[in-house]
């Protein structure tokens, strides 16, 4: 159990520095009683107004922010999760943004095009989402394991190729809503109202389906990764493919496994966004929840339940940033905030891996028995 | 002319030097002897300014020296080859030679000046040499010459050499020795590292003796038997006597039976060309070679982990041709890799994780599509109570362990899937005596219990005492084979190199 504690301490102590940060941006800026206000709202934006609701008793002024906190962070959720499973299996995924837009496309035209009862077309197109964001994720494990392409660059060139075909070109022209028609719209036609996500707390929030189902997932590759044999195999392959090939694990199945999954997760994050708030493929789709995915990942130790923990988190402080404006403060001090904490996490490991160094430079030492690399000032032959 | 004095070294809570004092002399050969991890290497890193002494003070003729890097430790002739040697193969002789202090002419590097000066050291000291040859296509014997030369060539009075026989074949090892009794009638002095006791015994006049991280005993070789050096080293009584070899005879079934086998090594050049062998149950076949004749890809044929280019056979009574790693484990191939860390284990996964690979589908580590938490755990517990694995802690991470116990695990492992052929590489390299006593016990139990065990190991001693036959490798093909008892160290070395008479019909 300290274990376990002492993993999530760094997350934790990472977070808290990045708002003491930007608490300081703000006060040197404007004032420390604003920061602190902007802390307030910020809090009151995301986990509802306490005080207001103790005292006039309107339950919309919890469920609406907590509502959009939610919706935001469900989608955090799958897109950090996209970036950790790709890791499990030793691969960066930086496409989840590329796999989300994908993802949210074909959601928003099997939404659109097909007609089938709620029961189903809800399924058909969160499946037609995931399958897309699969194969978009595959096209770069394929190269990998055929050409050895680096998943980060194909990854990232990736994203622009989705960006051009998607929001360039789809979006815009023959799935625009209304094409060959002279209307001038912007995004794809509205999906069907069969295929709309159920809201869960009717009209006093937007709160969604899909937020049960992000969370049901985290613990479902939670439950794969530690307790199935693939989800074993799979992380055999992250921390020691040769060990793993060696042992008569498939490690390209593995591989194709786990990116394939990372995609269908991120295409599932846009399918999210499309059948649960946009209700069709807008003109741009905006928000870089794809990338974002990488910070949530990282900061949630590459852990399901991390990552969970991880999008809650700054799910709240998303949705609380809108509410930051209201005092005239910019509402990307909380990507600010996200952005601080990975650093301080990425720190961290920097600094982890720089101790580690120094331990196994000590050779006669029982626990480093291996002959010890030559160190720097070696005159190199 | 060097004298060590209450040299102290901790490395956070171990202490791996402690108070150590040793006097070197000029124009002696010294041999340090111990276990792994008794201090040794430390001890000469420090003299090397590899390491700074936490205490205690090195005097230079007489002159108290602080030595904080090796340039320090060069400019007082001090000179250090290590085990893995540090040269860029891809340079020449002279180039290697001279990196560093290349002698120029209008900024630019003479390299006619470079081979004349290398020449000259060379024949100073007796090396035949040819200072334009590139590194890489030198045998490894060579290449050590370069590294002594290198250190010759910047003046180094004092030559330390770490480990210098553990690549060598006998007759090159022989030509180190003769080399270093040369050194020091010249008046230099060679410190010899290592733990084979008898090449001690034989090129040194003195050994100092280490045992976790002190200095207790120094013996002069002339009147000191190996049994007694092990004795020292070691501290107790518990010295594993090399156990008297009895004949087996081949007789069990034929579980391998390869023939013409060709194949690439991992730089894509030929490894294998055209070795024919035969394994049977109930026999350990040690293949002997120099590193780097085959029998790496040899290993990585049989387990599956490298495709054929040529030849076939049967392996286990199918074909050998298409073998896959899962598919030599479904037939009973076991594995005991060169290269741990790389290939055997996941260092970052705890020691019940690893002892599941590789049969993380097959009970008790698995129940259907679920991992068997208490099966597997239940399952490690035993295999380190029976292996000795200190700490018995199936949970710790496998990079918590020292070499020896990680070994031990893998062994275990391996093993415990009752293989029908165990291809072990190099199963005791950097283990202590201890863990190698073990290692070895454990492989002559696993060819009693009628398993065959192909041993490949650089070490010559060790294939000498384990195997009942002997293949022996050179540039991809079987230049020699033997039976027990009718080993000859000096024509397997002989084979070794390619020379020796031609291939008798086995």
């Amino acid at each position: 159990m300290s274990d376990r504690l002492r993993a999530v301490l760094p997350s934790v102590f990472s977070v808290f520095l990045a708002l003491a940060v930007c608490w300081c941006l703000i006060a040197l800026t404007h004032d420390a009683t604003k920061a602190t206000e902007a802390y307030l709202h910020l809090l009151r934006g995301g986990l509802g107004d306490w005080a207001k609701y103790l005292e006039e008793g309107t339950s919309t002024l919890l469920t609406r922010p907590l509502g959009e906190a939610a919706i935001k962070a469900s989608l955090l959720l799958l897109t950090g999760l996209s970036v950790t499973v790709a890791f499990k299996v030793g691969l960066f995924n930086i496409g989840a943004q590329g796999q989300m837009l994908v993802g949210a496309l074909t959601a928003a035209v099997v939404g659109a095009q097909l007609k089938l009862p709620a029961l189903l077309h809800v399924p058909a197109a969160l499946l037609g989402a995931c399958v897309a964001g699969a194969l978009w994720a595959l096209i770069a494990a394929g190269l990998k394991l055929t050409r050895g392409v680096h998943e980060v660059i194909s990854t990232i060139m990736l994203n622009w190729v989705a960006v051009s075909l998607v929001d360039n070109w789809l979006v815009v022209g023959p799935l625009r809503a209304g094409a060959g028609t002279v209307l001038s719209t912007t995004g794809t036609a509205q999906i069907a109202a069969s295929a709309h996500l159920p809201r869960l707390l009717g009209d006093s929030s937007r709160l969604h389906l899909g937020f049960p189902l992000a969370l049901a997932v985290a613990l479902a590759i939670w439950v794969w990764l530690a307790r199935l044999r693939t989800g074993f195999e799979t992380r055999a392959v992250g921390l020691g493919a040769e060990a793993a090939r060696a042992a008569g694990i498939p490690v390209g199945r593995r591989m194709l496994g786990a990116m394939g999954l990372a995609g269908a997760l991120a295409g599932l994050a846009g399918a999210l966004l499309v059948l649960g708030t946009e209700l069709r493929y807008p003109g741009s789709l905006g928000a870089p929840y794809g990338f974002d995915g990488i910070a949530i990942s990282l900061i949630g130790g590459n852990h399901p339940l991390g990552v969970a923990l991880s999008a809650l988190f700054f799910g709240v402080l998303r949705a609380g940033g809108t509410n930051m404006q209201l005092l005239n403060l910019s509402k990307s001090y909380p990507e600010l905030i996200q952005g601080f904490a990975l650093l301080f996490v990425a720190g961290r490991l920097v600094w982890l891996a720089f101790m580690r160094r120094r331990q196994t430079a000590a050779p006669t030492a029982p626990v480093a028995p291996k002959q010890p690399e030559p160190s720097p000032e070696v005159p190199r032959a | 002319m060097i004298s060590l004095r209450h040299i102290h070294k901790r490395f956070g809570a171990v202490t791996a030097l402690d108070d150590v004092s040793l006097d070197i002399g000029t124009g002696e050969v010294i041999a340090l002897v111990g276990e792994n991890g008794a201090g040794k290497s430390t001890l000469m890193n420090v003299l090397y300014g590899l390491y700074q002494a936490d205490a205690g003070e090195i005097r230079v003729g007489g002159q108290p020296v602080r030595l904080r890097s090796p340039r320090d430790a060069i400019a007082r002739g001090i000179g250090m080859v290590h085990q893995h040697f540090m040269l860029v193969p891809t340079l020449t002789v002279a180039e290697n030679v001279v990196l560093g202090r290349e002698p120029s002419r209008w900024g630019r590097m003479d390299m006619d000046r470079a081979c004349e000066e290398v020449a000259a050291t060379c024949e100073r000291f007796g090396f035949k040499l040819d200072p334009r040859a590139r590194v890489d296509t030198l045998s490894v014997g060579s290449q050590q010459k370069v590294e002594i030369v290198k250190a010759l060539h910047r003046g180094a009075q004092v030559l330390i050499l770490d480990e210098p026989t553990a690549v060598l074949t006998p007759q090159e090892a022989d030509d180190l020795f003769r080399v270093a009794r040369e050194l020091a009638a010249g008046g230099r002095t060679v410190v010899f590292i290592s733990h084979k006791l008898r090449e001690v015994l034989s090129v040194a006049e003195r050994v100092a003796v280490m045992r976790r991280g002190r200095l207790v005993a120094e013996v002069r070789a002339a009147n000191t038997r190996p049994e007694e050096l092990a004795a020292l080293m070691v501290g107790e009584s518990r010295v594993p006597q090399a156990e008297a070899q009895a004949y087996h005879p081949p007789q069990g079934e034929k579980l391998l039976e390869a023939r013409e086998l060709q194949a690439r090594g991992a730089d894509g050049r030929p490894a294998l060309r055209g070795a024919s062998l035969e394994v049977h149950a109930g026999e350990i076949v040690g293949i002997a070679g120099v590193d780097g004749n085959g029998q790496r890809e040899l290993a990585e044929v049989l387990t599956g982990l490298r495709e054929l280019d040529g030849g076939g056979g049967t392996l286990l009574g199918k074909p050998l041709t298409g073998l896959t790693p899962a598919e030599a484990r479904e037939r009973g191939v076991g594995h005991v890799p060169e290269d741990r860390l790389w290939r055997a284990v996941v260092k970052a996964m705890s020691v019940e994780e690893n002892v599941a690979l590789g049969r993380q589908g097959k009970a008790p580590f698995a129940k259907g599509p679920q991992v068997d938490f208490a099966g597997r755990r239940e399952r490690t517990r035993l295999l380190l109570q029976t292996y000795d694995v200190r700490p018995p802690d199936p949970e710790v991470p496998l990079q918590a362990l020292s070499g020896g116990n990680q070994q031990k695990v893998v062994v275990a492992r391996e093993l415990d899937a009752a293989p029908k052929l165990l291809v072990v590489v190099q199963p005791t390299r950097g283990l202590d005596i201890g863990a190698v006593a073990q290692v070895q016990a454990r492989l002559r139990e696993a060819r009693d219990r009628g398993a065959g065990v192909v041993l490949v190991s650089l070490d010559l001693e060790e294939v000498l005492a384990l195997a009942d036959r002997i293949y022996v490798f050179f540039e991809g093909r079987i230049t020699g084979s033997f039976t027990r008892p009718e080993f000859d160290e000096r024509e397997i070395g002989r084979r070794m190199l390619g020379t020796g008479q031609e291939v008798a019909h086995e």
